[in-house]
């Protein structure tokens, strides 16, 4: 099956960006029949806070992947919400105008409930691009001001409806997340974050349909032959699979592979 | 072939996964390329003696080759001994396991001298499982933890002449536990990062690691083909896979 993994991190911690190291991850990935990845930055390298010059160094890094592996890689801009209307839309402004970039990743500076939530919808809304959002279920990890339960994801998918929103991390959110994604037409969610727990795939497929659901690994937190196993592994038909895999991203992000 | 070192049979009451009788489980796990598995009572878990659910475990299985029980026994209770015989008398078994974590009481505890003594007089291995879940999606009102490494590390400590099989540590608390103990071997069913199985071979001999995939709590194909689909030369595959699992517990 041809796969595209939309939850990825080729760099992080700065690990993984020399041009030797990209190499040997694309055929790493070719050989498990990944055909292309979403590349979300070196997100944590400043924090759960990085200022705009932080953030430029981050999105270069990852315009760079981009830029010298178009076929591979396509990247998302990472923002920091809390830095205000101004340097949000400049900053996404900047990155959009750059081939590769299709959307915005946020990581953990805010709740996703958050008033400055709207700065991103605005950007979303003007460069056309989808938002893939950090999402964990806050029930045992708890530091709700940073982290989104995906009830709070929920919300800001409620309230920006003309959004394509990716809640992050199926595994993360659980059972729970399925369930605040069901009426949203706009919230994808994708499959990447902690083990393989059984029926989880199936469940998110029962409840948000096969269209919904996206093949993410968070690699390199995670391993993608596991990754793909918990797909391939499930009880669902070929077709679904395929979806989960390919189709689904390929048209949310609006991909033409070759 | 595949050897699976952790493998449970029983209801789970946290999540909605099928009920599988133990043929069912054998031919799940065929599927994912393993063909013999260590399996203990899932039921033995939350019960006050654990020895109901053991013995269900052999009846259920008891027709199913595959499928090698592994009791589960509470030293913390008064009538271990008990356990031990009742369940080297139902059947041939080559290991028993431990849920201190489950059972109330520390791998610290002195009354486990006396217990590792017996193990050891048997001839059997032990199993300690050092966690069935991540804790972080646990039952929100379960505040059951991982067996917390400093207590792996005192017991390892306390018991050098016997080699310890390991289930279900994650990959920081096996790469801290390898640096300082040799008796010791761990599966990889918590252990996840890019290339986990390259990864952890730079802490731990291969000889020490083997597979466990958590079923059925966990994807058995997702588990299996983390080793499977390695870029490992394939001896080192066998071992992990398969011939570790056979020589440890003496298949």
């Amino acid at each position: 099956m041809r796969i595209i993994d939309v939850h990825t991190h080729p760099v992080l911690f700065k690990q993984g960006r020399k041009p030797a190291e990209v190499r040997r991850l694309i055929a790493h990935g070719r050989r498990l029949g990944i055909v292309h990845m979403i590349a979300l930055g070196d997100v944590l390298l400043y924090g759960a806070q990085p200022n705009e010059a932080q953030l430029r160094l981050m999105n270069d890094e990852n315009a760079r992947l981009a830029r010298e592996h178009p076929d591979y890689f396509t990247a998302f801009v990472y923002l920091n919400p809390l830095l205000g209307e101004r340097a949000v839309m400049t900053e996404a402004e900047r990155c959009a105008a750059r081939p590769g970039f299709r959307g915005i990743k946020l990581e953990i500076a805010n709740n996703a409930a958050h008033p400055c939530m709207r700065h991103i919808a605005k950007a979303a809304r003007t460069f056309n691009l989808v938002v893939l959002q950090h999402s964990w279920s806050t029930t045992n990890i708890k530091d709700r001001k940073h982290q989104s339960d995906p009830v709070d994801t929920a919300l800001f998918a409620r309230r920006h409806p003309d959004v394509k929103i990716i809640m992050a991390h199926l595994t993360g959110v659980g059972f729970r997340g399925v369930l605040e994604a069901k009426d949203l037409p706009n919230l994808w969610v994708d499959t990447s974050g902690g083990y393989p727990e059984e029926g989880l795939i199936e469940y998110a497929v029962e409840h948000l349909g096969p269209d919904r659901v996206l093949y993410g690994s968070d690699l390199p937190i995670r391993e993608n032959s596991v990754t793909i196993g918990r797909i391939l592994g499930a009880n669902l038909p070929a077709a679904t699979k395929q979806k989960l895999l390919y189709g689904n991203t390929a048209r949310l992000l609006n991909l033409k592979l070759a | 072939m595949l050897i699976d070192t952790n493998v449970n049979l029983g209801p789970w009451p946290f999540a909605p996964l099928p009920e599988l009788a133990a043929p069912q489980l054998a031919a799940r796990l065929g599927t994912a390329g393993i063909r013999r598995a260590l399996v203990s009572p899932l039921a033995a878990v939350f019960l006050p003696d654990p020895m109901p659910a053991n013995a269900k475990l052999f009846a259920a299985i008891r027709r199913t080759p595959a499928l090698l029980p592994v009791p589960v026994l509470n030293p913390a209770l008064a009538n271990w001994r008990e356990q031990l015989d009742r369940c080297r008398a139902a059947a041939p078994i080559r290991a028993v396991k431990l849920f201190p974590n489950y059972h109330n009481y520390r791998l610290t505890a002195r009354r486990l001298d006396d217990f590792m003594a017996a193990i050891a007089r048997a001839g059997l291995r032990l199993i300690v499982n050092v966690r069935l879940e991540d804790e972080r999606h646990r039952y929100f009102a379960l505040k059951i933890k991982g067996v917390p490494v400093k207590d792996i590390a005192r017991f390892l400590r306390r018991f050098p002449g016997q080699h310890v099989f390991l289930a279900g540590l994650y990959r920081p608390e096996l790469k801290q536990l390898a640096a300082d103990h040799k008796n010791f071997s761990a599966d990889i069913a918590f252990c996840e990062w890019a290339e986990t199985v390259k990864d952890l071979l730079t802490v731990m001999p291969a000889r020490r690691l083997m597979l466990g995939t958590n079923t059925p709590l966990l994807s058995t194909r997702a588990q299996a083909d983390k080793l499977r689909l390695a870029q490992l030369p394939a001896r080192t595959k066998a071992l992990i896979g398969t011939e570790n699992a056979r020589r440890f517990f003496n298949f």
